[in-house]
């Protein structure tokens, strides 16, 4: 009987039948209450924080698809975000009033653009070498961000665009109370978040591991072999970087959503991709959970690492070099960038499995 | 056709590739193209503009090439080299050589001194920081392509940070040198005098790659090198001495670049090295990587082409670059000289 089912059912039985017993299961239960009871704090920096985490965690995960599953370097995944946001932005700025439909007109449009770009994108590159995609994305992105600084009568230029969103996610909304608790616009806002952040990690996580997914990885692993067995690496390639972009302009129309701002610096700067490779590179290369770790710990840093060097540099208030350090705080991300790829090339998930695999042994 | 009849045809009557005049005509053609929308006074002052920006995007190019050719590493890190040159060289160097009156009220000889002497610093800026970020960092990540990259990356992003530390993080303006200043009137074309020491510096660069790489032989272990590496190890030389002089050799021309760079826009500023590495990508790219005389030709490409451009229909200008690098992975995926 177990002889006619592949490997990925067989793999997937042995999964729902362990279910409750993992500890990792009860994590994600944690971690979802966490969530949920984030924007009942008083403190709004909190649920700032955890909605940058969830909506990042999107983006992570799908860069995660191409570089960790892939094995594709692509600098472009800034650019897809700030698709998505742009989309949104300009479609709710340059409408007089802004309606349900042009949040669906938005996502449309974000995903079209994307698809079509990262087609074209991976068409030109793929054809010769893999390191060809890196430089071309490089380019297109830069692109791209020249394009939203100078084409001001579309982006307003690099003073970005402030919109309103309609119905009751709008800022003059009043709000309700449901059981005592009042839910403002901003709280709908997360919820909102919340959920389709969730579905579309959970739909990468269905992705990766589907026989595409599988395929995917077996490419990475050994391209000439995957060729062999008669997979059009080609064909895959594509389709994880078309699938990983889509899912990234989605994450940017989220971040528009929490926002309602953007601008070009902080949605389509290329070096954002550095933060968001570090972001992978600190949860772990080719494991999804650890987009969530290396987002937060992110997140938690740039909140936070300001304050600790600003308090550090007021001890010694007369040396200038000191309080310039303080304020270039993204030098010590790029610092710890460079150290976490030399000395933990796996990540924090990755180290972990390794550290378990061995006691196993 | 029968295969003796083949065999006794002269295989090229003329004695010239009929293919290659083709190109190259064509070549000539699209470069005068221009010319249609373009009065011939502005014309020409355009390409001078971009003849002198193509060889300042060689001097970036070329060092890139070479590394990658012959150590097969993408050096991202290679515009933090061009930016900290520009920074020591055009605007560290320069001021501090204003102080003792040199650069923009000494003497002839006196301004053109401190130029060379601007060069210097920061091609040996440019050289140092090349040679630690070769030796302490690239050392660790040989073999491996998406590494190299992203760690260079860090290290770009790295050096841009530390620069807004040491010199702020504003755009500063950047001294030129008296007897550069101004311009000269040749016939109605009017040329500034800088641009003319660009063409004549790129063009002295061009050459003196060429005689190394093909005269000397440090040039022979590099071209072997590029061809086949273990060759190399098999014959006794020590590569990684090789790796670690050609990589030091590459930054320095980063760093001249950088310095040159700064003075012909007149201004820095510290993200100046993720824009030209994004220029001197798209020009390796259509070059070919690898190809130095390749890189050379993308570089004028690139500079003639955006300046037309930039002329014409301003807001196209770095689309115009994209589009040609796609045009030319369309006909040919490896480059213009590159190898398949």
């Amino acid at each position: 009987m177990n002889s006619q089912l592949t490997p990925v059912q067989l793999d997937r039985i042995s999964e729902k039948n362990n279910r409750y017993k993992k500890w990792s299961f009860w994590v994600q239960i944690l971690l979802l209450a966490v969530l949920l009871a984030a924007p009942m704090m008083s403190s709004f920096r909190f649920m700032d924080a955890a909605a940058k985490i969830m909506i990042f965690t999107v983006v992570v995960a799908s860069y995660d698809l191409i570089l960790g599953y892939t094995g594709l370097l692509s600098f472009a995944h800034a650019m897809f975000f700030g698709i998505g946001a742009y989309s949104i932005a300009l479609l709710s700025y340059h409408s007089a009033s802004t309606h349900w439909y042009h949040l669906l007109l938005a996502v449309v449009i974000a995903l079209a653009i994307s698809v079509l770009l990262a087609m074209v994108l991976a068409f030109f590159s793929l054809r010769t070498k893999a390191i060809f995609f890196a430089m071309l994305s490089l380019a297109l992105a830069d692109f791209f961000h020249i394009l939203g600084i100078t084409w001001s009568d579309l982006t307003l230029g690099e003073d970005g665009i402030t919109f309103s969103l309609p119905g009751i996610l709008n800022i003059e909304w009043q709000g309700v109370e449901i059981l005592g608790v009042h839910f403002g616009p901003r709280r709908i806002t997360y919820y909102l978040i919340l959920v389709i952040s969730i579905s579309l990690f959970l739909f990468l996580l269905r992705f990766v591991r589907s026989p595409l997914g599988r395929v995917l990885k077996s490419i990475r692993d050994n391209e000439e072999r995957s060729i062999a067995l008669g997979f059009r690496s080609f064909h895959y390639q594509i389709y994880s970087i078309v699938f990983g972009s889509a899912i990234s302009s989605l994450g940017g129309i989220l971040y528009g959503l929490w926002l309602r701002f953007v601008d070009p610096a902080s949605v389509l700067g290329v070096f954002g991709m550095v933060d968001y490779l570090l972001m992978v590179i600190i949860g772990g290369l080719g494991t999804l959970y650890g987009s969530i770790i290396g987002v937060a710990f992110f997140i938690s840093t740039q909140s936070w690492l300001p304050d600790i060097l600003q308090t550090f540099a007021d001890l010694f208030p007369d040396v200038a070099i000191m309080n310039r350090m303080a304020d270039r705080w993204m030098a010590f991300l790029g610092l710890l960038f460079i150290v976490a790829i030399l000395l933990f090339p796996k990540g924090v998930v990755g180290t972990v499995r390794d550290y378990l695999d061995k006691r196993k042994q | 056709m029968s295969t003796e009849e083949i065999l006794t045809q002269p295989a090229n009557p003329a004695g010239v590739n009929l293919k290659k005049v083709a190109i190259v005509c064509c070549a000539v053609g699209i470069w005068f193209l221009p010319l249609v929308w373009i009065n011939p006074v502005a014309y020409a002052v355009l390409t001078i503009a971009g003849l002198a920006f193509g060889m300042m995007l060689f001097m970036v190019a070329s060092g890139m090439t070479i590394i990658f050719g012959l150590m097969d590493i993408l050096n991202m890190a290679h515009g933090a080299l061009f930016a900290f040159g520009a920074y020591v060289g055009g605007y560290w160097m320069l001021n501090l050589l204003e102080q003792l009156g040199w650069v923009e009220w000494g003497t002839e000889a006196q301004s053109i001194g401190s130029f060379l002497i601007a060069i210097a610093a920061g091609g040996l800026a440019g050289a140092l920081l090349g040679f630690l970020v070769e030796r302490i960092i690239i050392r660790n990540v040989y073999g491996d392509h998406l590494k190299q990259i992203m760690i260079t990356m860090g290290v770009l992003y790295l050096m841009t940070e530390v620069i807004k530390i040491v010199w702020g993080a504003n755009p500063e303006v950047v001294l030129v040198p008296m007897a550069f200043q101004g311009s000269i009137d040749v016939y109605d074309v009017i040329i500034n005098k800088f641009r003319i020491v660009a063409i004549i510096v790129g063009l002295l660069i061009f050459g003196g790659i060429q005689l190394v790489l093909l005269k000397t032989k440090l040039g022979l272990i590099v071209r072997a090198g590029v061809e086949n590496r273990e060759a190399i190890q098999v014959t006794g030389y020590n590569i990684n001495r090789v790796f670690t002089g050609v990589f030091t050799a590459g930054s320095a021309l980063a760093g001249i670049g950088g310095t040159m760079w700064c003075v012909f826009q007149q201004q820095v500023f510290p993200e100046i090295g993720l824009e030209n590495i994004i220029f001197a990508m798209i020009v390796v790219i259509i070059g070919g990587l690898g190809s130095v005389t390749g890189s050379f030709l993308g570089a004028l490409i690139v500079g003639l082409s955006f300046n037309y451009v930039a002329f014409l229909l301003p807001k196209l200008a770095l689309g115009v670059n994209i589009l040609i690098m796609a045009i030319i992975l369309l006909i040919r995926p490896w480059g213009l000289l590159g190898k398949e």
